[in-house]
């Protein structure tokens, strides 16, 4: 079953709950990078990689304005064309010019959360362009017609079989499960369009400013391939991802790597600083970089700076409860799910209440904020926008009489015990299942069994049993 | 400055500037410690191994593979014995590789040794002429240099130039990389500050075009987390380590 990423938010988790497959595929994904990333920052200093890392993001983001355009002077002196975007729809159409002065009919694409953001795929499509995702996992979802559902492992969310019968089905595979057999597949098909392809796409997991250079990672080299084969290399970044230094790029390079899938590094790290030199074998023509905003600087505004710290690893969604039981479809349509995909997807957006319901779509729990590398407080976040989105009059009117009412209550014993009394008896009438749940409450409580049950209220109160076991406890110390 | 629609840096900038001067509070709790000073060790130094039998080791826990010889006559050898290894399913005859210059590799008598085997080295000028690049994308093996290679996490540094194309370690399904012992550093800190030092760290950037950090062969693990290995680039990477400082 696929989950529809514009249905209503409940819709979307029911579907993600009923869909067996889905949890199997998201348990066995989940706990396997939650391991790996356990072992290989055990077998670090953790503690000051993450202050190291910390510490340059903070500074990257107290410097910003300063390091873009120190970034940009050196991007044009390596001969690279610089590009500003405030908005996504600015950002495509950018793209989609660079293609058009170039006659570009294929364009090759290396995974980029920054891209499947501002939906650049339908934008060059819409123009005539034909693209290609070339990242293995990418590529499936491409093919399924699905947008990724985890920020480092985008098919995530389907078992090798699900895959296996998409293969046969468009690419005419012979039938089998054997994930290596699908790899070659891919890779045979994927090579002949890495070398017809007129552009090169790419995202960008690090800047730095001074030498200007643009680095990204990949463990595939589809990223090498993009950026090397074509003739036009167009890098898109989100203009968080400056660093000061080339130090600064390795650093944070170890800290994803370790915290998202556990390997010590990446295989592949390419930093690209400019076209094809002169006397080079191959290399790309032309380089473009397009500095995107689309939302950033409103997040600052906002005063949410901390998620622009983000390096989306992935950490925090492997880590979640919340995000292992739902997977990345039911955050809605969004390129970010899990905790920062709450934090950051209200954040992006225009109007931050049409991903309202995001920031409550977590317990709370704070191992998000554990397995951070740059020590983002996701949970305050949430909590942070949880508030402010009711400020904004995004929650139900009866919830603000409901919390009235119930501190008129609780403030007067004699009005709480008459009350539970009352209650009391309720729950005895109410529907409810063989261990005794309450399955069914009048609305507006019905919001709750709809996808929960209650406990029945017990037979005695906490203050009934406390007034017995005081008089027990006298009793006995009065025999004693 | 800058292309895009008219002003979009000055008001993106202009933003950011803003928002920066007029907050007390830029993050919900600053960590308060200043851009770190390099090096920022996160691996571990190899420790009672030598910078070899480490770099060996770790290539290997990749899925690599590495030899070690002594002398430059050796490398040749080496590298033909490979070749026939990896290219035994192919019908005999000559065999071409995708190479880098042999000027770029560093082996002396490199070229008459391989040619003594019936295997010749293909050095493209210019890949971008398409039936120079069919004609590189058809060959199994690729022969590479290195800039530096790293002990503690078995990774080699390929750097674009004249002579040295990114193809020749990208495309084949099999990688060999010669990597003289002069060029292997404990840790990738260790090789960026004697560039800072030498104040060669920028020139190298800009004149490679695109420097690339490689570690192990190509992998994906994109289907159920299962390790699938030459998803893109190379399948097998096979290092020689030799001694060129006698």
């Amino acid at each position: 079953m696929n989950i529809d990423v514009s249905a209503p938010y409940q819709t979307r988790v029911k579907q993600a709950l009923a869909d067996d497959n889905l949890r199997t595929a998201l348990d066995r994904a989940t706990s396997r990078l939650s391991e790996t990333r356990a072992q290989a920052v055990a077998a670090i200093d953790l503690q000051r990689m993450r202050d190291e890392a910390r510490a340059i993001k903070e500074h990257a983001i107290k410097n910003l304005p300063d390091l873009l355009e120190e970034l940009e002077r050196n991007l044009i002196a390596n001969g690279c064309q610089v590009h500003w975007a405030q908005t996504a729809d600015e950002a495509n159409e950018i793209v989609t010019d660079i293609a058009r002065q170039r006659d570009v009919r294929r364009t090759v694409k290396s995974k980029s959360m920054a891209t499947e953001e501002i939906h650049l795929n339908r934008a060059l499509e819409d123009a005539g362009i034909k693209v290609v995702e070339t990242d293995l996992g990418e590529y499936i979802i491409q093919l399924a017609g699905e947008p990724p559902s985890h920020i480092t492992a985008p098919v995530i969310h389907k078992r090798a079989e699900d895959i296996s019968e998409l293969f046969q089905r468009e690419l005419g595979m012979r039938p089998t499960n054997d994930p290596a057999e699908m790899c070659a597949a891919a890779r045979e098909q994927l090579r002949s369009e890495f070398l017809a392809a007129d552009m090169g796409i790419s995202g960008c997991n690090f800047a730095i400013a001074e030498t200007g250079t643009i680095c990204i990672i990949t463990n595939e080299g589809n990223g090498r391939m993009a950026t090397s084969m074509p003739p036009v290399y167009v890098a898109v970044m989100g203009i968080e991802k400056v660093v000061p230094r080339v130090e600064d790029a390795f650093l944070l390079w170890q800290a994803v790597t370790r915290s998202g899938t556990g390997q010590d590094v990446t295989v592949y790290f390419s930093m690209s600083s400019g076209p094809r030199r002169s006397g080079h074998p191959d290399g790309p023509e032309e380089m473009h970089v397009v500095l995107v905003d689309s939302g950033r600087s409103r997040i600052m505004e906002r005063e949410y700076a901390d998620a622009l710290l983000c390096l989306r690893c992935g950490a925090c969604l492997n880590s979640c409860p919340v995000y292992r039981e739902i997977g990345g479809h039911a955050y809605g349509n969004t390129a970010y799910s899990g905790p920062i995909g709450a934090v950051v997807t209200p954040l992006l957006a225009e109007d931050p209440t049409t991903a309202k319901e995001l920031p409550f779509a977590s317990s709370l729990c704070g191992v998000c904020r554990e397995v951070c590398p740059v020590k983002i407080d996701l949970p305050r976040l949430l909590l942070d926008l949880r508030h402010d989105l009711t400020q904004l009059g995004s929650s139900p009117k009866y919830e603000g009489a409901a919390i009235r009412a119930y501190s008129n209550t609780v403030e007067k014993p004699a009005r709480y015990n008459r009350l539970s009394k009352l209650a009391r008896w309720f729950s005895r009438i109410l529907p409810a299942n063989t261990e005794g749940d309450l399955t069914k409450l009048p609305p507006p409580l019905s919001a709750w069994t709809r996808s929960r049950v209650l406990p029945r209220i017990a037979s005695r109160s906490f203050r009934a049993l406390w007034r017995d076991g005081r008089d027990t406890r006298r009793g006995s110390s009065d025999n004693g | 400055m800058g292309n895009g629609p008219a002003g979009a840096r000055e008001q993106i900038l202009g933003r950011l500037r803003e928002s920066l001067a007029k907050q007390g509070r830029l993050f919900r709790q600053s960590i308060g410690l200043d851009l770190p000073d390099p090096p920022m060790t996160v691996f571990p130094s190899p420790a009672d191994k030598s910078l070899v039998e480490s770099f060996a080791t770790k290539l290997v826990e990749l899925s690599g593979s590495c030899d070690v010889v002594r002398a430059g006559a050796d490398v040749a050898e080496r590298l033909m014995q490979r070749i026939r290894e990896w290219t035994a399913q192919s019908p005999s005859g000559p065999i071409e590789i995708l190479s880098w210059a042999p000027d770029e590799l560093h082996v002396p008598r490199l070229e008459q040794t391989l040619a003594e085997g019936d295997i010749s080295l293909f050095a493209p000028e210019d890949l971008h002429d398409q039936s120079i690049r069919a004609r590189a994308a058809s060959i199994d093996v690729g022969i590479t240099g290195i800039e530096a290679a790293f002990a503690n996490t078995g990774s080699i540094v390929l750097s674009p130039g004249a002579g040295r194309s990114r193809a020749a370690g990208l495309l084949p399904l099999n990688h060999l990389v010669l990597v003289p012992l002069s060029r292997l550093y404990p840790t990738f800190e260790a090789w960026l500050l004697k560039l800072r030092q030498e104040g060669r760290l920028e020139t190298l950037l800009h004149e490679s075009g695109q420097l690339a950090v490689v570690t192990g062969p190509s992998k994906s693990a994109d289907i159920e987390l299962t390790l699938t290995l030459g998803v893109h680039g190379p399948k097998t990477i096979h290092a020689i380590v030799f001694d060129d400082t006698e």
